[in-house]
């Protein structure tokens, strides 16, 4: 009976984090290919734009993110509690970040290091999402996501008015860099904020700042997934399917959503503080409602509820712009080319002259047609409608059909 | 918890192993990204512009042919497919989307015909376009991806998110042209990689408050006040310390301060009301037109009357335009200032923006913003080509050029620029003095709605301003 697929013969083996070898597996290769990729150009077969710095930054930018749409999956897709504040927090984190990280000067700053700096962007988000939790609970569904959605009103005004912490509106300031100090000395013991070698390799500051984000997403995804599994993680789980029926079982409705709404404020607020680090300066204009919505978008289109959902989500997300761009050149270059039917589809698909006809356009200031950033915008709507009518579990429910598919084969009927 | 505790040190193990095996050392040879110079054969060139001043030739043994010339490369410059690559960090659909998208437009025509007209010395330039949405996040991960593909950036849109990939143009050696007029661009400190143009926002109020301080004195009135109004951010608060400068040069009481106030989005009428209880002879506003527009409006609604006053990008021939519900008192109380050559200006730069926007972009409208395109190509364009006659079109090539460049004259349609000297040297303070026209806007005549009032205009206090650091310090 022993290795059988979904046979648990025990409760512990039931409630494994890596409940089978096939899993332990996939993921630690997973791993492994993860923290290559700053080296992708020394190893056979591995896809070698990977290690470009920027496809690095990229990579970086889905680490950051990741951890973001953790938070919002565990206040959203698993407690079930809709959301928009997430950017108000994002800020929160950031600012808390730039006061104790960033060197006195003219603005606030306290010059501690990044050990501090980066759990207070965490803590402090915790207890403000916890001291604004009450409020927020008391309401359900639409009204709280219109509830939350004034937090983020009020980080706008706030950020553009407390110059002193963040610069003001279209100034900005800039944030501390990836630097591992142990109190305030002068030479960092890590420096992720400039190119040097690490075990042999010659390795660039992207790469570096590539491996920290991954190493913090790796903590973020297994505290988000053992949150999970906890007496917690079941009881929001139980108010998301129903919380009447929750309260019946013994749950206590209240703090469970206080419970989810401070943690998820957390790690909102470590992904800010990393993001306005990664970034290196921020306008207190980055943290408005659409990055909210964004992080909605996020596990709509993974697929809400699951951990893995979250992180394809965002991996999604995040680098579909970069691939439409790519797409766009790549049929710029095959009309260039010349003749043949795919020149004549791409032509009629991308402008690339002022009286061209294609409603992508790539020569910006001049004739109709969408810009890549536009094209970008309606892609993800159109994405979050097909998603919700057609794969309401999202990437996730694909990923589930595909792997079942697998599973049964060749008697996949 | 034993299974956490262990990935939990797997994870912090392999990260301090990492850290702790390496030094920080910068590498002994150059990044990977940074591919030694190839030196290759150049095509044979054709004439370059006769604007400019060139510096000297650098003393060679024996010149060889131009065909024969040997051109040193690194990135963007593909000398066998003959192509030029430039990065635009423009934002196309942002806060200033509708400003930069002429801009883009005049880069576009003025490019389009260097390449038709052999482009530079035989290379065609082609403009990599990102659309940063006036994002800093954007501008930074859209340089990332361009730097290692385009010899220079045509232009980088915001002074913040320029700033916040100053030090990577510096580490990479990479030249931009800012597209913002922030004081802070003639500081030595920020400008290595940078090649600024134009009259700064603080150069430009001081100007217009000197201006407009000598047309109330002349009109009989003793002292007058100023009242100033703006956005937050570099362009508002740049502009607002230009005038409260000039203001205390000229001995002018400062009689509302509304610096950073106005807001797109919000409320701005109270502070229309605000300056018109101020009772001040001269309003600086740094904004847009649609917010002009509400503060205007609440005080010409109180009967106030001033003379008015803003940055250039404040201005927007809907001021004036038949739905305009302030367009009377804008064509009474306004004056306008302008970083160049407007466009209906004649002379050889406007008649030739003109023949060109009507070959290449004949539905782009002649809005003026179609010059700063013109402008900005120029520069670059001269870069290059002193970089080609260098021999060296590496991406420091083209720095070393840019930052060699004399003077450029723009044959009338902005005042010449320098990249050598001192900053005071280098600083442009030359502005176009306008006002507002509606009945040449409705007769076609002037499609931005306004005629000129004074050109490259100085006023003594601009001209003795010695500068020291940006008016408003980005933090």
């Amino acid at each position: 009976m022993r290795g059988r697929p979904n046979l648990y013969t025990s409760y512990a083996a039931d409630q494994a984090l890596m409940p089978t070898v096939t899993k332990k597996v996939a993921l630690a290769v997973f791993l492994i290919l993860a923290a290559l990729a700053p080296i992708a150009s020394s190893i056979p077969l591995y896809p070698d734009f990977l290690g470009h710095n920027d496809w690095m930054k990229l990579l970086s930018h889905v680490a950051i993110f990741g951890i973001g749409a953790l938070g919002i999956n565990l206040l959203t897709g698993v407690a079930g509690q809709v959301s928009l504040g997430h950017a108000f927090f994002m800020g929160l984190g950031a600012y808390v970040a730039v006061v104790f990280g960033a060197p006195p000067g003219d603005l606030w700053g306290l010059g501690l290091p990044m050990w501090i700096w980066l759990p207070m962007a965490g803590i402090i988000p915790a207890a403000v999402g916890l001291l604004v939790g009450p409020a927020a609970v008391r309401v359900r569904g639409l009204y709280l996501a219109f509830a939350t959605l004034g937090l983020v009103f009020i980080g706008e005004w706030a950020w553009r008015n407390l110059k002193f912490v963040t610069g003001g509106a279209f100034a900005g300031r800039k944030f501390p860099e990836f630097q591992w100090r142990v109190w305030k000395e002068e030479k960092p013991v890590a420096d992720f904020a400039s190119d040097g070698v690490w075990l042999g390799f010659e390795i660039s500051e992207e790469a570096k700042v590539y491996l920290l984000m991954l190493g913090f997403l790796v903590v973020a995804t297994l505290v988000a997934k053992n949150l999970q599994r906890t007496r917690t993680g079941r009881a929001f789980q139980a108010i998301r399917d129903r919380d009447i029926a929750a309260e019946v079982m013994g749950v206590n409705e209240f703090r469970c959503k206080l419970t989810a709404f401070g943690i998820s404020s957390a790690f909102a607020g470590v992904a800010g503080a990393l993001f306005a680090s990664f970034v290196g300066r921020q306008i207190p204009e980055t943290w408005d409602l659409f990055l909210s919505v964004e992080f909605i978008a996020i596990i709509l289109i993974g697929g809400a509820g699951t951990v893995s959902g979250a992180l394809m989500g965002t991996a999604f997300v995040i680098i579909l712009p970069r691939l439409v761009q790519d797409f766009t050149e790549w049929l710029s270059g095959v009309i260039e080319s010349g003749e043949g039917t795919l020149a004549t589809v791409a032509d009629a698909v991308v402008s690339v002259a002022p009286d061209d006809g294609g409603f992508i356009n790539t020569i910006p200031g001049v004739g109709p047609g969408l810009s890549v950033f536009q094209l970008n915008q309606v892609l993800f709507g159109l994405l979050i409608i097909l998603f919700m009518i057609f794969e309401p579990l999202g990437l996730y429910g694909i990923w589930l059909r595909v792997r079942n598919y697998w599973k049964g084969w060749p008697f996949t009927y | 918890m034993k299974i956490r505790i262990k990935w939990l040190a797997m994870v912090m193990a392999v990260a301090l192993t990492a850290a702790a095996c390496g030094g920080d050392e910068p590498a002994d040879e150059a990044p990977a990204t940074t591919a030694a110079p190839a030196t290759t054969a150049a095509p044979a060139t054709t004439a370059a512009p006769a604007t400019t001043a060139a510096p000297e030739e650098p003393e060679m043994e024996e010149e060889p042919a131009p065909e024969e010339m040997m051109i040193a490369t690194d990135i963007g410059v593909d000398l066998d497919a003959g192509v030029i690559k430039v990065g635009m960090l423009s934002d196309l659909t942002g806060a200033f989307g509708g400003l930069v998208g002429l801009v883009v437009a005049g880069a576009n025509a003025y490019w389009a015909d260097v390449n038709a007209h052999g482009g530079i010395h035989g290379l065609t330039v082609e403009l990599e376009y990102r659309d940063t949405v006036y994002s800093v996040d954007n501008h930074v991960q859209f340089y990332e991806e361009l730097k290692d593909e385009v010899v220079a950036f045509g232009h980088s849109t915001g002074s913040p998110h320029t700033v916040a990939i100053r030090e990577d143009l510096e580490e990479d050696g990479i030249l931009a042209i800012p597209l913002t007029w922030y004081s802070g661009w003639s500081d030595p400190a920020l400008n290595a990689n940078l090649l600024s143009h134009g009259t700064p926002y603080c150069i430009e109020a001081m100007n217009m408050v000197g201006y407009l301080h000598d047309l109330a004195v002349a009109d009989g009135v003793d002292s007058p006040t100023l009242a100033v109004a703006s956005f937050p951010g570099d362009y508002g608060l740049d502009s607002a310390e230009g005038a409260k400068l000039a203001a205390a040069a000229l001995g002018i009481e400062v009689v509302y301060d509304g610096s950073g106030t106005i807001i797109p989005g919000q409320d701005n009428a109270p502070i229309g009301n605000a300056i018109a209880q101020s009772g001040a002879d001269i309003v600086w506003v740094t904004a847009n037109f649609q917010t002009l527009t509400e503060v205007y409006g609440a005080a010409d609604a109180q009967g106030f009357e001033a003379r008015w006053s803003g940055a250039a990008p404040v201005w927007s021939q809907a001021l004036v335009g038949p739905d305009s519900p302030i367009k009377d008192g804008i064509a009474r109380d306004f004056y306008g200032s302008i970083y160049f050559s407007p466009i209906i200006e004649n002379n050889p730069g406007t008649e030739f923006l003109r023949e060109l926007m009507a070959e290449y972009a004949p539905e782009v409208p002649l809005i003026d913003y179609v010059v700063e395109g013109f402008v900005e190509a120029m520069i670059l364009h001269e870069a290059l080509n002193i970089a080609y006659e260098n021999g060296d079109l590496t991406q420091g090539g083209v720095l070393a050029a840019a930052k060699s460049i004399e003077e450029i004259d723009f044959n009338g349609l902005a005042p010449s620029e320098s990249y050598v000297g001192s900053a005071n040297e280098r600083l442009q303070r030359q502005i176009w003095i306008t006002r507002p026209d509606p009945e040449a806007l409705a007769a076609g005549t002037s499609p931005t709605g306004i005629k000129v009032a004074e050109r490259a205009y100085t006023h003594p206090i601009a001209a003795d301003y010695v500068f020291e650091e940006a008016c408003y310090k980005l933090s």
